[in-house]
């Protein structure tokens, strides 16, 4: 997606009081798909009349405040007229306020929109979240826009800003916007999540349901074959001389086929047979406690008629069957301890 | 029900078809559909992944909210509850141990999730509480605290409410682990009354499966993030490729670092041990905390029949002594007063064994899903490495 190239330019400085100075380090802006999520659910819950909307972007910042991770997004209600614009600032505060009791690590980093237009509203927004006081200031306010115009592609853009101002009365709403690199970045957390998300990328009513481990494994071994195969056809094309030969992607494959570890096959036969056993016993033994824990359950809770009785048991005799019960588990413990020293 | 209408030509469909829905959601109110399932917005799972994993190991929880539609329920954004941080120095003895797992029936936590749906209301979000989520590390969910928080949820607050755990561990090494539960209406009985001694867990045939009703969890996408997901996956340009000049252009290529969200190839890494071992860890722990109970149990059996040897001593004795009263022509003596002067032991709750047993039951089954699937892989390398062996 971050096709662009990107110059850090030191951005133009305002007007300044001695004292901090505000940074002019190149910045480099990381997104979390959360934040990205929440500000595509806002634009989707936007008012009829509303072209954009905007909220507020969380998340951290690195020491040397040289990049800034974006980690999570609030919506903040807002109006545009033809000459004027109104947000709900008192809104923002309060949940800035919320979130930030549940989140306290985070801080405040931007804000975003949701149209790719960059305008004289914007810079006054811009201004107001780069402030002093409850804007970001000494550092830069970011600035994500991610348009989510119907038909078209999304596109993300990240933006710092620079004052600039003709006159002392128009700095307001004047700003430089200069665009900075942002890069989409989701931790191993993240994965499992977003491959169950992109697992409905494809049907038609939007949704799936959630995969057992052996589902997804079997998806993913599929994946490697149809792999393989794509490779296989290449490889073959080029043999006969259907496809034109490339030097780099031989080395690559054969730098790929030379990862196979070279290994007797007496070890892989001793190893697999080690761990093969020890799994096996595991889940065996895992079976074998939930078999007891069950018919200990069942056996404390059925209605036992005994001989002619008829009678419901009295206590007395629930309380036998629950000890029976007991010592099947403990007769359970020293197999399952048992597990331990095949483990070891 | 909608036979009257088709007698009726000059009324137009739409307003035929509007009538009938309005009956029917007359009719829905009337008597709700039980939940049937949960559909989560790919938003909440994503918002959940990352509380989670942030607090891991120690338990996270929140909020999530949504829409209850004929029986699904939609939860369409979530939000974490702060948790108290107390201080190290200061050591309250019944202070609970992990504050955020009892943050979602916390009192000040109302407050707050009132106060932060209110918020959510104004910029159109689904503003009505659907339940609360916890994360849990292989599997660990069934204490008290979650059915107390989902008791507390579903009694105070309102019926139709679940609780969404999120495994972080599971998620880590396999696919993801969201699942969705609520108490089922017998336990919810048997907890408002605290019942739960053997003769009435007998009489309520209550069973440790009957704890919770598991819901089917779906995911669901906006159409936003169906076009976001489909923009991350391929690459955007599609100018037709060229083949690399040298090994490096390869490397440095868009195709190189295009990583595919789905299938995720991590599910093939081979590490078993540390699962396994982490598993039968936890699977001891709870066959240790069964013995304790059984123990316990024991113990008040024999408290039990001591005291009722003691009875039957005194009642024989007192039924002797009648007797001799009787030929002695003396008024006879109470035989019931032992009730007065011998207390029976309490019989100790079920409830703790029957959590355990139910939690037992989950690592087993986790196990069992682990295995299944590692046998496979194990298989398969075995047999990649060694082609010989298995074609004989």
């Amino acid at each position: 997606m971050a096709e662009d190239s990107f110059l850090h330019l030191a951005r133009p400085l305002g007007p300044v009081s001695v004292g901090t100075a505000p940074t002019t380090a190149p910045l480099n802006v990381v997104i979390q798909p959360q934040a990205i999520f929440s500000i595509l659910d806002h634009s989707l819950r936007r008012n009829v009349d509303q072209e954009r909307v905007i909220g507020t972007l969380l998340g951290t910042r690195s020491e040397d405040g040289s990049e800034v991770e974006v980690r999570s997004a609030f919506a903040v209600g807002h109006s545009e007229a033809e000459d004027q614009v109104e947000v709900d600032m008192e809104y923002h505060k309060q949940m800035l306020a919320l979130h930030l009791k549940a989140n306290p690590r985070e801080v405040l980093v931007g804000w975003y929109a949701t149209a790719s237009e960059l305008n004289t509203f914007s810079a006054l927004i811009q201004n107001f979240y780069s402030g002093q006081g409850d804007g970001t200031w000494p550092h830069p306010a970011v600035h994500l826009t991610v348009s989510t115009e119907a038909g078209k592609d999304l596109e993300t853009r990240a933006y710092i800003s620079a004052p600039v101002g003709v006159t002392a009365e128009r700095a307001a709403d004047s700003a430089a916007f200069i665009p900075v690199p942002y890069e989409l970045r989701y931790g191993e957390a993240d994965k499992s999540g977003l491959e169950s998300i992109a697992n409905a990328k494809d049907a038609e009513d939007r949704s799936t349901s959630i995969t057992s481990d052996i589902e997804s494994l079997e998806r993913a071994i599929e994946e490697v074959l149809s792999m393989v195969d794509r490779v296989s056809r290449y490889v073959e094309s080029v043999i006969d001389e259907e496809t034109p030969a490339s030097t780099a992607m031989g080395q690559f494959l054969l730098n790929a086929l030379a990862l196979a570890p070279k290994v007797e096959p007496a070890d892989i036969e001793r190893d697999f047979n080690n761990h093969i056993q020890d799994v096996l016993v595991v889940s065996y033994l895992a079976n074998t406690v939930r078999t007891q824990m069950e018919l200990s359950t069942r056996l404390a809770t059925a209605q036992l008629t005994l001989g002619g009785g008829g009678e419901a048991p009295a206590t007395g005799e629930g309380n036998q069957r629950n000890q029976r019960g007991g010592k099947n588990n403990q007769g359970g413990r020293p197999r399952q301890d048992r597990t331990e020293e095949t483990r070891a | 029900m909608n036979g009257p209408f088709h007698t009726n030509p000059p009324s137009p469909p739409v307003s035929t078809l509007t009538t009938v829905q309005l009956l029917q959601s007359l009719t829905m109110a009337e008597i709700p559909a039980p939940l049937a399932a949960v559909q989560v917005e790919a938003l909440v799972v994503m918002k959940i992944i990352k509380h989670c994993s942030q607090t891991f190991p120690s338990t996270a929880t929140g909020a999530i909210v949504g829409m209850d539609v004929d029986g699904t329920l939609e939860i369409t954004n979530s939000f974490p509850f702060p948790v108290v941080e107390v201080p190290a120095e200061s050591h309250f003895d019944n202070a609970a141990p992990n504050p955020a797992a009892a943050a979602p029936r916390a009192k000040a936590n109302a407050a707050y999730s009132a106060e932060m749906i209110r918020m959510l209301r104004e910029v159109n979000t689904d503003a009505n509480s659907v339940g609360w989520y916890t994360s849990a590390n292989m599997g660990n969910f069934v204490n008290m605290n979650v059915i107390e928080n989902q008791f507390y949820y579903q009694s105070q607050l309102n019926e139709r409410t679940v609780a969404l755990v999120h495994d972080v561990s599971r998620s880590a090494q396999g696919s993801l682990s969201l699942r969705a539960f609520r108490l089922s209406p017998k336990f919810m009985a048997a907890f408002k009354e605290n019942k739960f001694t053997s003769e009435d867990l007998q009489k309520a045939n209550l069973r440790h499966p009957d704890i919770f009703e598991e819901l089917p969890v779906k995911l669901h996408n906006s159409h936003l993030i169906t076009s976001f997901i489909h923009q991350l996956q391929s690459p955007t340009s599609t100018a037709s490729t060229e083949l690399p000049a040298s090994l490096a252009a390869l490397e440095s290529s868009p195709f190189s670092k295009n990583s595919t969200l789905t299938p995720n190839l991590d599910n093939l890494s081979l590490s078993i041990d540390p699962f396994l071992e982490k598993n039968c860890d936890l699977l001891l722990d709870s066959i240790e905390t069964h013995n304790t109970e059984v123990n316990n149990y024991q113990y008040y059996q024999r408290v039990l029949g001591r005291e009722q040897q003691k009875i039957n001593a005194w009642k024989q004795k007192r039924a002797q002594e009648n007797a001799t009263r009787a030929t002695l022509n003396q008024p006879l003596l109470p035989e019931d007063e032992w009730q007065r002067l011998f207390k029976l032991p309490a019989e100790p709750s079920r409830l703790d064994s029957m959590l355990n047993t139910l939690q037992v039951d989950q690592y087993a089954r986790q196990v069992d899903s682990f295995v299944s699937s590692s046998t496979g892989k194990m298989f398969a390398i075995k047999g990649n490495l060694l082609p010989n062996e298995t074609s004989n």
